[in-house]
C-alpha cells in the first residue's frame, strides 16, 4: 500500500483582490507530494509557483480548499498557529539567503531553535550537526557580511534544516550565485534529499537546477499544466 | 560623615528604597534569562549607533528636566498636604498684609487661648520673628546680609521642619549650638554656605545694621553651624535677644516706644494632636478676647504655605500640566520617529523572524523591547545621575521663592526616570511595534513568480 502523501493539496484556489478587480493566482490545484520527494516548481513569471509555495509552507492563506501536511490541515490554521507549526515542520531557503546581519553564522542557525524547548547544550548540538552538514564549521563565529554569497546560503540551508522539519521549500535558492556556488548548493540539497531522506520542494527558472529534482511541477497562469519525473527521464 | 553616605545608609530602612531594589532585582532576572532576546535587542540597535546615540540622549536630556521639575512640585505638594496627625497651626494677623502681632501675645497663644479646664492645650509651641541685617551700615547686598529666624533655640529640634534629614554629626552640632546660645543670648547658628558667602567663621564675632527694625543694630557670636539643606543660607538668634533690644529703645529714646515695639511677632506655631485638636484650637483662639486688637487667624502651617504659593498658582499649575505632558509628548514622539524608521528599513527582516516560525506578538516584543531599552536605560541614568549630582555634589535645586532654600531629588527619583523613559518609549513605539507585528511575508517576499 502506497504511504500517504506528505502535502497533500486539494482544490486550491487563491486570488487577490486589488480595487473592484479579482486577480486569481491559482485554479482549483490539486497534488501531492510523497515523503522524501525532491520536487522542482517550473513555469513563467506570474504562474503562480512562489504563490503555492507559500502556501504550502504556510506563509498565507489559500481562498478556498485543503492544504494538509503531515497529518495537520494547515489551511484552517490561524497566523500565531501557523507560525508556531513552521518552527517544527517547515524549513525555507530563500534566493537572497535573508541572514539575519547582526548575528554571527551560529546565532543566525541557531535562530528557530530559540523557539522550541530545548537546552544551551541541545541547540548548541542541533546547529554543529547542521553546520557540518553544510560543511561550515570554521565559519561560525562570522558575520555574513564576511561571507560569500554560497557560503551565506549554505548557512540559510543549515537555518533551513537545523529543527529537522517535516519540509524544505526553497524559493530559488541558486537564484543569486555563481555556477560554481550553485553546484554546491544544488550538490547539498541533492544530498538532503537522498542521505536524509528530506522532502524538497524549489521553485526555480533554472532547469538545470531543476533537473536535480525526482518530479518537475510545471504551472502556467495557476494550473498544474505538465508533470515530469526526472528520474524517469534521466534512468 | 559624608551627608550622602549617611543617606544611602538610610536607604534599607525606606520602603520606596526597598521596592526599587526589589524592582531591580526582578529586572535583572527577566534580563539574564532572556539573554538571547537581550543579546537581540542590543545589537539590532548597535546597527545604527548614531540614531541610538541620539535617541537616548534627548530622552536623557527630556528626563532630566522633567525630574527636576517633579522634584520642585512635588516638595511643594508635600509642604502644603494637609496632614491628619501632628498638625502644625499657624497662627498670623487676620488682617495686615504682613504679619505683625504684638510679642505678649505670645504667652497667651502659647497655651491656646484657654480659659476653661476642658478646653485644649498645645502639645508644643514656638514664636518667631524675622530679622534681616546687613555687615554694611546702608549697603545692603547678597554677599553681607543675613536673614535670621528669630526664635527659642531649644524649640529648633522639636518646632522645626525637616530636622530628622540632619546626620547624626549635624544633630550633635545642632545641640551643642543650642546650649552655647541659651548661655549667652548674642550667641547664633549660621547657614554653612551664608557663612561661606560672608567669608565668616564659627568663633567669629559679627556687627550686624537691621533692615527691618529701625535702629536696632545688634552684635553677636557665631557659635555653630546648620547643614546644608534648606537651612544653609539662614540664621537662627534667641528671640529674646531681639525683644529685650527693642525694649531698650525706649531707654536710649527719652520713654518713646520703638516704632514696631508692638508689631515683633511675626508667626506662632502650634503642635496639635490631629485635625479635631486644630479645630478646637483655632475656635479657642479665635474667640478669645486677649487676640482681638490686632485680630488673630489660625491655619494650619501647610495651608499658610498654599496661600504664599497662592501668587504662583499659575506658573506652578502650567509647570505641571502643560509643560511636563509637553515633554512627555516630544519624547513619546522621539522615540516614535527612531523606532518608525527602524521598523521600515527592516521589514524584510521581521517577515524572515515570522518564516522562523515568530509569532506575531514575539515579533511586537522585541520592538517593543528595543524601545524599553533605550528609554529606561536612558531614564534611569538621567535620574539617577542628576540625583547623585545634584544631591551629592550640589547640594540641591535653588527654588529662590520665599523663604524656599534648595530642593534636594528624592529617592523616588530612582524610579520616576525608568519609569518616564518607558512608558514615553512604549507609547511611542507601539504602532510601529504592531506595525512590524502585521507584516505579510508574502507580501514582502512578492515578486513575479
Amino acid at each position: 500500500m502506497a504511504a500517504e502523501p506528505i502535502v497533500q493539496v486539494r482544490g486550491v484556489h487563491k486570488y487577490f483582490v486589488r480595487g473592484d478587480e479579482q486577480i486569481d493566482v491559482l485554479n482549483d490545484l490539486s497534488l501531492d507530494v510523497p515523503e522524501g520527494e525532491f520536487m522542482a516548481l517550473m513555469g513563467p513569471s506570474g504562474s503562480g509557483k512562489t504563490t503555492l509555495l507559500n502556501l504550502i509552507a504556510g506563509l498565507d492563506q489559500p481562498s478556498e480548499g485543503v492544504i494538509v501536511v503531515g497529518d495537520q490541515i494547515i489551511s484552517d490554521m490561524n497566523e500565531t498557529e501557523l507560525a508556531r507549526w513552521r518552527t517544527r515542520h517547515v524549513g525555507f531557503v530563500f534566493q537572497f539567503y535573508h541572514l539575519l546581519p547582526v548575528l554571527t553564522a551560529y546565532e543566525n542557525v541557531e535562530l528557530p531553535l530559540l523557539l522550541l524547548p530545548m537546552s544551551a547544550a541541545e541547540r548548541r548540538r542541533q546547529v554543529y550537526t547542521a553546520m557540518e552538514l553544510v560543511r561550515l564549521t570554521d565559519r561560525m563565529s562570522h558575520r555574513p557580511g564576511q561571507l560569500s554569497g554560497g557560503q551565506q546560503q549554505r548557512v540559510g540551508i543549515a537555518r533551513a534544516i537545523v529543527t529537522d522539519p517535516t519540509l524544505i521549500v526553497a524559493d530559488e535558492p541558486t537564484g543569486d550565485l555563481d555556477s560554481k556556488s550553485a553546484e554546491e548548493i544544488l550538490n547539498l540539497m541533492t544530498e538532503l534529499s537522498t542521505a536524509l531522506q528530506k522532502t524538497i520542494i524549489m521553485v526555480t527558472h533554472d532547469p538545470r537546477s531543476a533537473a536535480r529534482a525526482t518530479r518537475i511541477l510545471h504551472l502556467e497562469k495557476g494550473k498544474l499544466v505538465r508533470e515530469s519525473a526526472v528520474y524517469s527521464l534521466h534512468h | 560623615m559624608n551627608p550622602l553616605v549617611y543617606k544611602l545608609e538610610k536607604l534599607f530602612y525606606n520602603p520606596t528604597a526597598v521596592v526599587l531594589m526589589a524592582c531591580s532585582a526582578l529586572a535583572l532576572y527577566l534580563i539574564f534569562s532572556n539573554y538571547k532576546a537581550v543579546q537581540f535587542i542590543i545589537r539590532s540597535l548597535k546597527r545604527n549607533k548614531l540614531r541610538t546615540i541620539l535617541t537616548s540622549l534627548a530622552i536623557l536630556v527630556l528626563v532630566l528636566v522633567v525630574t527636576a521639575i517633579w522634584t520642585i512640585l512635588s516638595k511643594l505638594d508635600e509642604i502644603t498636604e494637609e496632614k491628619s496627625k501632628d498638625l502644625k497651626a499657624m497662627v498670623t494677623e487676620k488682617y495686615g498684609a504682613r504679619s505683625q502681632m504684638p510679642y505678649s501675645y505670645a504667652r497667651g497663644l502659647a497655651d491656646g487661648g484657654a480659659r476653661k479646664p476642658s478646653d485644649v492645650h498645645p502639645q508644643d509651641n514656638m514664636a518667631w520673628s524675622f530679622y534681616i541685617g546687613s555687615l554694611e551700615k546702608g549697603k545692603f547686598t547678597r554677599e553681607n546680609f543675613m536673614f535670621f529666624f528669630c526664635m527659642d533655640p531649644e524649640k529648633f529640634p522639636t518646632m522645626m521642619d525637616e530636622v530628622d534629614t540632619f546626620s547624626p554629626t549635624d544633630l550633635a552640632i545642632l545641640f551643642e549650638s543650642i546650649k552655647k546660645m541659651k548661655a549667652d543670648k548674642k550667641r547664633i547658628m549660621v547657614g554653612k554656605e551664608r557663612l561661606k558667602l560672608l567669608n565668616k567663621r564659627v568663633g567669629d564675632r559679627i556687627k550686624l545694621f537691621c533692615q527691618n527694625y529701625k535702629d536696632i543694630d545688634l552684635e553677636f557670636e557665631v557659635c555653630g553651624t546648620l547643614p546644608e539643606g534648606r537651612y544653609e543660607n539662614s540664621a537662627v538668634m534667641n528671640i529674646d535677644y531681639l525683644q529685650d533690644a527693642i525694649d531698650g529703645y525706649a531707654r536710649d529714646h527719652k520713654g518713646e516706644k520703638h516704632p514696631q515695639a508692638d508689631k515683633a511677632l511675626t508667626f506662632m506655631f502650634l503642635k496639635t494632636e490631629d485635625r479635631n485638636s486644630f479645630e478646637r484650637l483655632a475656635e479657642q483662639i479665635s474667640t478669645s478676647s486677649l487676640f482681638t486688637n490686632p485680630a488673630v487667624k489660625c491655619d494650619t502651617a501647610s495651608s499658610g504655605v498654599a496661600s504664599f504659593l497662592d501668587a504662583y498658582r499659575d506658573l506652578l499649575w502650567g509647570m505641571r500640566w502643560l509643560l511636563v505632558p509637553a515633554i512627555l509628548v516630544t519624547m513619546a514622539l522621539v522615540i516614535s520617529n527612531a523606532i518608525s524608521i527602524s521598523v521600515r528599513e527592516r521589514r524584510t527582516e521581521m517577515a524572515v523572524l515570522k518564516v522562523l516560525g515568530f509569532s506575531p506578538s514575539r515579533i511586537l516584543f522585541l520592538v517593543l523591547g528595543e524601545a524599553l531599552f533605550v528609554g529606561v536605560l536612558s531614564g534611569l541614568i538621567s535620574s539617577g545621575g542628576l540625583y547623585l549630582l545634584i544631591n551629592g555634589l550640589i547640594g540641591g535645586i535653588p527654588f529662590p521663592i520665599g523663604w524656599f532654600g534648595k530642593f534636594e531629588i528624592p529617592l523616588a527619583a530612582w524610579w520616576w526616570g525608568p519609569a518616564i523613559g518607558g512608558g514615553t518609549a512604549f507609547a511611542g513605539s507601539f504602532f510601529p511595534a504592531w506595525s512590524a507585528r502585521t507584516v505579510k511575508v508574502s507580501e514582502v517576499f512578492s515578486k513575479i513568480g
